[in-house]
């Protein structure tokens, strides 16, 4: 949780340094990309651990922000191949920040049930 | 440093260049994020709260709906576009003060309750920004087509 957040705020800032010097998104940046996204398929399968031990919330809601959360940065590495300007790196800063709001809004509900 | 491919810069503006993907993704963030939601409550638990999940759920439809025509960028496209995106601005400022004015409709929120307070204000500013971007992707007569149809007129927003 913590490790998701501060991962998606260097991803972050590395994406606004792009932004902000007209440069478009980076392999290694997709690779920090995909870095983030294996902590978040690590997290899936750590809820799903923990769903079986007994938590006391709605499944339906924290498995929607699970997996949306999943999809959020595939789309933007689409976006980085496509659109090959400063405004892929503004993508990727979106995307980072959805992810840490996703983030956020997941402890939110872990905690209602915990 | 290892670059990915550079593309040309597009010399005609197109809804879904450029600054454009930043709108569309940000578009479809709040897509998604709002179908999610509209369909968790629709589905669960309508009967607490009709007025408030029907709008989540009619906000949803507005901003699939405008994603996909920022996607498209036809001329047609663009014409839902602008409807779609100037609802959202009607619903967003309409339901907003709305839910300051009679709070009792809403008790629970929606994506548009309070000019949208619980997503950081973006569900106000989206709208302007759409229509501010379509405005300024206009295609100018020059550059349609001899064959195509003349551009369409946005819509008079309702209100």
């Amino acid at each position: 949780m913590i490790v998701v957040l501060v991962l998606c705020a260097l991803l972050g800032a590395w994406a606004a340094w792009f932004a902000a010097h007209d440069r478009a998104v980076v392999l290694k940046q997709l690779w920090g990309a995909a870095v983030v996204e294996g902590v978040l398929v690590v997290q899936v399968v750590v809820a799903a651990v923990l769903l079986l031990h007994g938590w006391d919330g709605d499944p339906l809601l924290l498995w929607g922000y699970l997996v949306v959360a999943l999809l959020v940065l595939p789309g933007a590495a689409l976006v980085a191949f496509a659109e090959r300007t400063r405004w892929s790196s503004v993508v990727l800063l979106v995307a980072a920040v959805t992810v840490a709001v996703l983030e956020l809004r997941l402890w939110q509900i872990w905690q209602a049930g915990a | 440093m290892r670059e990915l491919p550079q593309a040309p810069r597009p010399d005609r503006p197109a809804t879904r260049s450029g600054l454009g993907v930043v709108m569309i993704s940000v578009y479809a963030v709040f897509a998604v994020a709002a179908t999610a939601r509209a369909g968790y409550q629709v589905g669960t638990k309508l009967e607490e709260a009709p007025v408030a999940y029907l709008l989540s759920a009619l906000a949803a439809v507005l901003y699939v709906v405008a994603t996909l025509a920022l996607v498209r960028s036809t001329s047609r496209s663009r014409t839902v576009a602008w409807a779609s995106v100037t609802t959202e601005l009607v619903g967003v400022v309409g339901v907003g003060l709305l839910s300051f004015a009679r709070p009792d409709l809403f008790p629970e929120p929606t994506v548009w309750s309070h000019l949208g307070e619980g997503y950081g204000y973006v569900p106000l500013v989206l709208p302007v920004a759409g229509l501010w971007w379509l405005a300024r992707t206009r295609p100018r007569t020059s550059e349609v087509p001899a064959d195509a149809a003349p551009p369409t007129s946005p819509p008079t927003p309702t209100a």
